[in-house]
């Protein structure tokens, strides 16, 4: 069973602090992206858009824990799949003759 | 229900919980500092790679721990093990993806940042 | 050294006719004087099926003999200068771990007056993955001279495919229904049957590449065991350098020293190497940026991870985990003197950058050249049979 309705603290559950939580990794999110923006090489665009892509998994982890979502977990699953097929995608083509793998 | 109402084992489960999501938020933090202040590729696919694997581990461990004895918990904890495999070799692709592009480096006295 | 002889240890591998035409082409050059095919019998008198594993033998060895006359015929070689010979030795002893082979191969190659051996690149006795290199390392500590054929591997992709064999298949099966059925819901009959036929294809496609070896019922549940062992290991490693290398990146004067290292592991291949090239990863300070060969090109941050790296902690954890634990009792790359410093002031070798084809060796030759051996205990014991088990669990 959840535990994600029990107070905390000053009338706020559980889900309230995990929805805070999922805030901060937004915010952290944002730093990240300025490295997916300034580059300078290619490769440092992957790792951040890779570092952004593990972080919107655990924000779709938290948001479905506060909310009592489980499907959000599938959707979690999926992306975090798909993050690790970018990575290893863009690293292999970026790369001559795809030496990568 | 206040924290101090409850029975003893869902008391230590809310401790834990916002223990967890609380390291989960510092090395994430980490994580993008080492990404924005490291010099090369090379140094922020280990704070990419580690810092980052960490702090997710954590917010998916007080994912599960939030949901308790239940399927969807199974799902994060799949979803934890993925993650730590997975991680690593993406970090060792794009590091090897630089290396081969014959990216060099940086090393102490270099002028590039 | 007009007068060498050369013996070539030889085993039923993709490389063996490239070896063979390697070394009749050194002979045609005036070298070679005498090149003895050996086969190292890799049994006991009492084994099973030894008739025919030593027909099997005999028939290799005459099979390679052809090939080097027919290659010497072609060379326009005159008849009696090279002499070939074949032979199965060994076959008195059983034969366990890298000092052995080596053992022998020098009593043969001294019977016979033997200056050279010319190894076979893909050379792995018994299925061994991990014993060329021990080996080499073994007979570098002989007078004699050591080789390795020059040869192409078969490129990767061919050798990422192999044969579909019943554990290989029930495997990647059982593997894939498990997680189809861990995300769905295990007793509702429409999973299960959507489950079978996902499974079914999944395993039809990609049996054939997701495991090299078959796994076993007594090794690969070991290893699973043994890899639970590991985790709170790892974890605890994974936890200690976090500490420190948080401490490094939220300092303001970002007091980071980065520099390349390389490091020649003895885990085997495929499994156990990209095991320990992730946990090296995993582990901060340190991030595994090539793997070539035995080779692990390290990336570390700080010299203190540095040091960790070379104690090769978890060289021996990942060797208790894939072999067991009296293949983890291993000297430490530093003591093996099996680690190099790539730049900065210490510099010990060239950094070798690959070439942009994703390439082979070249501009790498020249760096084992003065490494110094080691007496090494590196008894490959306990891993008779390489395979893996699951990746996905």
């Amino acid at each position: 069973m959840s535990i994600a309705d029990v107070a905390v603290a000053g009338g706020y559950t559980l889900g309230d602090v995990l929805l805070a939580g999922a805030a901060g990794f937004v915010v952290l999110a944002l730093g990240m992206l300025y490295r997916a923006v300034v580059g300078p090489t290619m490769q440092d665009r992957v790792l951040a858009v890779n570092v952004l892509g593990t972080n919107t998994v655990v924000i779709l982890a938290l948001l479905g824990a506060a909310l009592d979502e489980p499907t959000f977990l599938d959707i979690a699953i999926v992306y975090a799949l798909l993050n690790f097929l970018m990575a290893i995608a863009v690293s292999k083509f970026t790369v001559e003759r795809g030496g990568v793998l | 229900m206040a924290l101090d109402a409850l029975d003893p084992i869902t008391a230590a489960r809310v401790v834990l919980v916002l223990a967890l999501l609380a390291g989960a938020l510092f090395f994430t933090f980490v994580s993008m500092t080492g990404v924005i202040r490291l010099p090369d590729v090379y140094a922020r696919a280990h704070t990419a790679s580690q810092a980052d694997t960490l702090g997710a581990g954590f917010g998916l461990a007080a994912v599960a721990l939030t949901l308790g004895w239940q399927g969807a918990s199974v799902k994060t904890a799949i979803l934890l093990f993925f993650v730590f495999v997975t991680n690593p070799t993406a970090a060792h692709a794009v590091a090897r993806a630089a290396f081969e592009d014959g990216n060099v480096p940086w090393t102490e006295g270099d002028e590039r940042r | 050294m007009a007068n060498d002889r050369v013996v070539v240890p030889i085993e039923d591998t993709a490389t063996l006719r490239s070896t063979v035409a390697h070394v009749v082409g050194t002979a045609a050059d005036g070298d070679v004087s005498a090149i003895h095919f050996v086969y190292l019998a890799a049994w006991r008198e009492d084994d099973p099926r030894i008739d025919d594993r030593r027909r099997t033998a005999r028939t290799l060895l005459e099979q390679a003999a052809d090939w080097a006359r027919y290659d010497l015929a072609d060379a326009d070689v005159p008849e009696g200068t090279v002499d070939v010979e074949t032979a199965l030795i060994a076959e008195d002893v059983y034969l366990f771990g890298p000092r052995q082979y080596a053992d022998r191969l020098h009593e043969y190659a001294d019977a016979h007056g033997i200056g050279t051996v010319v190894l076979d690149p893909e050379y792995t006795p018994v299925g061994n993955t991990t014993l060329l290199q021990p080996m080499e390392f073994e007979l570098a500590s002989t007078p004699l001279e050591v080789r390795e054929a020059p040869v192409d591997r078969p490129s990767r992709r061919e050798r990422l495919v192999s044969e579909i064999t019943g554990p290989r298949f029930a495997t990647v099966f059982g593997g894939s229904l498990l997680f189809y059925l861990v995300l769905g819901d295990p007793t509702s009959p429409f999973d299960l049957v959507t489950g079978v036929a996902t499974a079914l294809v999944v395993a039809i496609s990609l049996s054939q590449v997701s495991l090299d070896h078959d796994p076993t019922l007594r090794d690969s549940p070991l290893r699973l065991v043994r890899g639970v062992i590991y985790v709170p290991f790892l974890f605890f490693e994974i936890m200690k350098s976090n500490v420190v290398v948080a401490r490094v990146i939220l300092s303001p004067s970002l007091p980071i020293e980065p520099t390349m290292t390389r490091m020649r592991v003895f885990v085997g291949s495929g499994l156990p190497v990209t095991t320990l090239a992730n946990s090296i990863t995993l582990t901060p300070g340190t991030l595994t940026v090539r793997a070539r060969d035995a080779d692990l090109y390290v990336h570390t941050l700080i010299p203190w991870a540095r040091e960790g790296l070379f104690d090769g902690g978890l060289e021996r954890w990942t060797r208790f985990v894939f072999y067991g634990r009296e293949a983890a009792r291993l000297p430490t790359p530093r003591e093996r003197d099996d680690c190099a410093v790539l730049q900065g002031p210490d510099a010990d070798e060239p950094m070798p950058f690959a070439a942009t084809d994703g390439g082979r060796e070249e501009g790498l030759n020249g760096i084992d050249a003065d490494e110094t051996v080691v007496e090494a205990d590196a008894d490959e014991t306990g891993s008779n049979e390489t395979d893996e088990t699951e990746d996905r669990r």
